[in-house]
């Protein structure tokens, strides 16, 4: 800029000079953190470096540039030339709208879904109906959807006819250090608070991550933009810069953004697989607490035995599970919710096994991995006003880690704390994580044997706790919810028999093992688990949960006939006190017996068959009582002695 | 030979009691024990005594920043992102701004870039938390006071510098002792115990808060930074930041 002769015509001069070269440091600020594949970060003094070499006549320019305000900013390609473009044409005032594109993806179905799941999610999440969701919806993966999550505004307002005469004369000796020196802090807090907002988060997982991602972030440029509409509007947010005084005017600097957070990449790097585990494996949950309201405590231990069989009903929970449930969405929970609530989604192979290790991840995910989950956004509850689809997520992997894996151990406040009443405990978190039942399996003619099963998975699992409280092994407590879990799954299994849909995985495992008689005997070593129960208990230790389940199944579905034997006989009337002398629940048990009265018409005929094997585990329940009981407290002696005599008058 | 210089320095003192800040009077009186001249210091470390403050400050700005609640294991960091941006914000000097991200939050602050700042810095959270330590008090206080140097007329036994704080910052925090913060003794630890399910649950909405907390923080910093500037001192060549001293009273309640 020349500076001619005169004070005041060398000092508006510089004062141009100064403003304008605000407008650049500004527009530089904003672009290097919101320009995609531009990392601001490491970028140090290569750029600076190559960006002389690059054009010899910017040298002087650049290094300028750098020095303007005492702010030296790091220099990348993308930037010099939006701010090139700039110079050119010199408009004022400066509006950077800083878009969120979403690319068009040619996804295939099955991470569709997730992808629309995610912009619904998103949209949801900022409450922002806007056309990305329809985009999405309506036009399938060829919609690029754009939203404007910040809006920067750079211009100089002049003042007119305002203290141009006095004041203006008299600061304006001082106006230009001052000026400069103002500016220089305005552009301070400019830098700061660019890495402040919501939009860097999204920019940085954008860069810095490795992975393509389905969003991309553009800034775009101009001069004059369409103003928001009033839904846009509130939405956003306002932080305005504190104005910076000249003579003729004064430099306003203020910032529109989204205040929530935005889950752009969340969807687009992590894999979904492991996100889905938990949720999966959790949903059986549901089942059993559903089903049977009569028997809040038998039911629904949350441990988590994955059938493959849940395939089907267990994407139906989720689609109808919207519980509300206390948790700090995680993203990865979120997806994999999103896209397990996708009825299209697919059928999963079983996820036994593989739960542990994104379990535990996800259990320690609170010591915030952040290159393992770079695009996950923070823990913190409140931006996401979408909890429907986040909490079961959250949830069941945590109903997860309570039950299933022993060497997590993860059953630790709400589970294993009173062995007791853990199944009760384990209960009343399960029944809010799960709220729905598979709607596939009819409930009416399985109630009856369900029932059964449930008992029987109660007096075990009471028993297995006397046993614990006797040897104190911890795995019983783990093993108890797995019961009621194989109770659960065979009560699934009765369904899926009925409806002959899903082969069951676990007839291929051990049928020796599930011989009821051989169970008095696992329990004659210690009083602790053995195989068969321990196959059907302890999964993580012995067999695979598959092969426990399978057992524990076939041996129930084994026990159902014996209610219906015995339903008309004394036993029957026995059978209840002798569970409610060593159960000690009495009202469960006589509601199971009334439902099992009340179902036993119902029980087809062909269970009539297997009375002689019923009546052989009966006895083996019964050996295996006593000698819980004999182990156990002494207050069930009575009871066992009792129980003794009427199974003996029963026999 | 100390008590006559002390006569003479209480009775200094006494007279510039009016003018002058009684930090930086105490100061004379600390350096001139050990009978060194203080010529024009640029940056001075050091505890303030527990004299309270019935200074006469011109034009100085306070800001008191929101409380913050904080475990043991956070306090370097939330207190140097603190630090360091109120520092940034009053560097008018030439700055090659370097983003930090800090570990236990998603936050990324500003620092100037400056070897000797962050060494300062670093060294006096480290004696503040080494401080923490030894008064286990619940609320603290930490305060980085900008100044300006003015140098006096030369007094016959040393120079007469004094400071004339034109800005002070007051960080604020409460130190919570959780009973399950095992790595509280080791300020440098960030290890998170995770001592189980409910404790990390309550941990995570905690840290959420305080992350909360800590971006509140910032924009107060920025607004403040931003709306005061008519105070802020004329920059001078070749120097990057004001002078500036970060203290922390011994006790308060």
């Amino acid at each position: 800029m020349a500076s001619s002769h005169g004070n005041t015509h060398s000092e508006a001069a510089k004062m141009e000079q100064i403003i304008t070269e605000f407008f650049a440091k500004s527009l530089h600020i904003i672009l290097e953190s919101r320009s995609p594949f531009v990392s601001s970060r490491n970028y140090s003094g290569e750029q600076t470096m190559s960006s002389p070499s690059s054009s010899s006549s910017s040298l002087s320019s650049v290094r300028s540039r750098d020095r303007w305000f005492n702010l030296a900013l790091r220099e990348s390609p993308a930037v010099l030339e939006n701010l090139d473009l700039w110079r050119q044409s010199n408009p004022e005032p400066i509006m950077v709208d800083v878009i969120l594109e979403q690319r068009p993806v040619d996804w295939n179905p099955l991470n569709f879904s997730p992808k629309r799941n995610l912009v619904r999610n998103l949209s949801s999440k900022e409450r922002y109906p806007h056309c990305c969701n329809s985009d999405q919806e309506e036009l399938g993966s060829e919609a690029k959807s754009e939203k404007i999550i910040e809006r920067w505004i750079v211009q100089y307002e002049t003042k007119k006819f305002r203290d141009s005469s006095s004041g203006g004369r008299r600061s304006s000796n001082n106006t230009l250090p001052t000026l400069y020196k103002k500016a220089i802090l305005l552009l301070r807090s400019l830098y700061v608070t660019v890495r402040l907002l919501p939009a860097y988060k999204i920019f940085r997982d954008l860069n810095c991550s490795g992975q393509i991602h389905a969003f991309k972030l553009v800034p775009k440029v101009s001069s004059f933009v369409e103003p928001f509409t009033r839904k846009e509007e509130a939405e956003m947010q306002r932080f305005g810069f504190t104005p910076v005084d000249t003579s003729s005017g004064r430099l306003c600097l203020s910032v529109f953004y989204r205040s929530p957070l935005l889950d752009m990449s969340s969807g687009s790097s992590t894999p979904m697989s492991p996100q889905f585990i938990p949720d999966y494996v959790g949903s059986p949950l549901a089942d059993p607490l559903k089903r049977f309201p009569s028997l809040p405590v038998s039911h629904g231990s949350p441990s988590s035995l994955p059938f493959s069989r849940r395939h089907s009903w267990s994407y139906e929970n989720y689609k109808v599970s919207p519980s509300s449930l206390p948790f700090s969405p995680s993203p990865t929970h979120s997806e994999s919710h999103a896209l397990v609530s996708n009825p299209n989604s697919h059928h999963f192979p079983p996820f036994s096994l593989p739960p542990h290790p994104p379990e535990t991840s996800l259990a320690h995910k609170k010591s915030r991995n952040f290159d393992e989950y770079c695009p996950s956004p923070t823990f913190s509850p409140s931006p996401s006003p979408s909890p429907p689809i986040y909490i079961p997520g959250n949830h069941q992997p945590k109903a997860l880690l309570r039950s299933e894996s022993a060497p997590v151990n993860i059953p630790g406040p709400k589970f294993a704390t009173s062995p007791a009443l853990s199944n009760r405990q384990n209960l009343p978190p399960s029944p809010p994580c799960k709220l729905t039942k598979p709607n596939t399996s009819t409930a009416e003619n399985i109630v009856g044997p369900d029932q059964i099963a449930a008992k029987i998975d109660k007096l075990l699992s009471f028993g297995r706790e006397d046993s614990r409280r006797t040897s104190g092994v911890k795995i019983s407590s783990n093993s108890s919810p797995r019961i009621s879990f194989s109770r659960s799954s065979s009560r699934s299994f009765q369904d899926d028999f009925d409806d002959t849909e899903f082969p069951c995985p676990f007839d291929v495992e051990d049928d020796d093992s599930m011989d009821p008689s051989s169970r008095p005997g696992s329990y004659d070593k210690k009083g602790l688990l053995s195989d068969p129960l321990e196959g059907g208990a302890l999964f993580p230790v012995r067999k695979s949960q598959d092969a426990a389940v399978g057992d524990l199944v076939r041996m129930l579905k084994k026990a159902p006939p014996l209610h219906q034997d015995f339903s008309s006989t004394s036993s029957s009337a026995s059978r209840p006190e002798l569970w409610r002398n060593s159960i000690q629940e009495p009202d469960k048990i006589s509601e199971a017996m009334t439902l099992t009265h009340a179902a036993s018409p119902s029980i087809p005929s062909s269970r009539l068959k297997t009375t002689a094997d019923a009546l052989e585990e009966l006895r083996g329940y019964k050996e295996m009582k006593n000698l819980l009981l004999a182990q156990g407290d002494k207050s069930y002696s009575s009871a066992g002695h009792t129980s003794k005599g009427e199974s003996s008058s029963k026999a | 030979m100390h008590l006559k210089i002390r006569n003479i320095l209480s009775f200094w003192d006494y007279r510039f009691l009016h003018e002058r800040q009684i930090v930086s009077t105490s100061h004379r009186v600390l350096n001139a024990a050990t009978l060194q001249p203080i010529s024009r210091v640029q940056a001075v470390i050091g505890f303030s005594s527990s004299v309270s403050a019935s200074t006469i400050i011109m034009n100085c700005e306070v800001c008191q920043l929101k409380e913050l609640e904080v475990e043991h294991f956070q306090i370097h960091e939330v207190l140097s992102c603190i630090l360091h941006t109120i520092v940034f914000h009053r560097a008018l000097g030439l700055v090659r701004p370097k983003d930090v991200d800090l570990e236990l939050f998603e936050i990324t602050y500003v620092q100037c870039g400056d070897a000797e700042i962050e060494k300062k810095i670093r060294e006096k959270i480290e004696e503040f938390i080494s401080w923490v330590e030894k008064h286990p008090n619940k609320k603290s206080q930490i305060c980085l006071s900008f100044y300006e140097v003015k140098s006096k007329q030369q007094s016959w036994f040393t120079n007469k510098t004094e400071r004339l704080y034109w800005e002070r910052w007051y960080v604020n925090l409460n130190v919570t002792q959780h009973p399950r913060a095992h790595s509280g003794k080791s300020h440098h630890s960030k290890v998170v115990v995770d001592p189980g399910e409910s404790e990390s649950e309550e941990r995570s909405v905690r840290r959420a808060a305080l992350e909360a907390s800590i971006r509140e923080v910032m924009f107060q910093i920025i607004k403040f930074a931003n709306e005061k500037k008519d105070h802020v001192p004329s920059i001078s060549e070749g120097i990057i930041h004001f002078p500036y001293e970060i203290t922390f009273p011994r006790k308060l309640q």
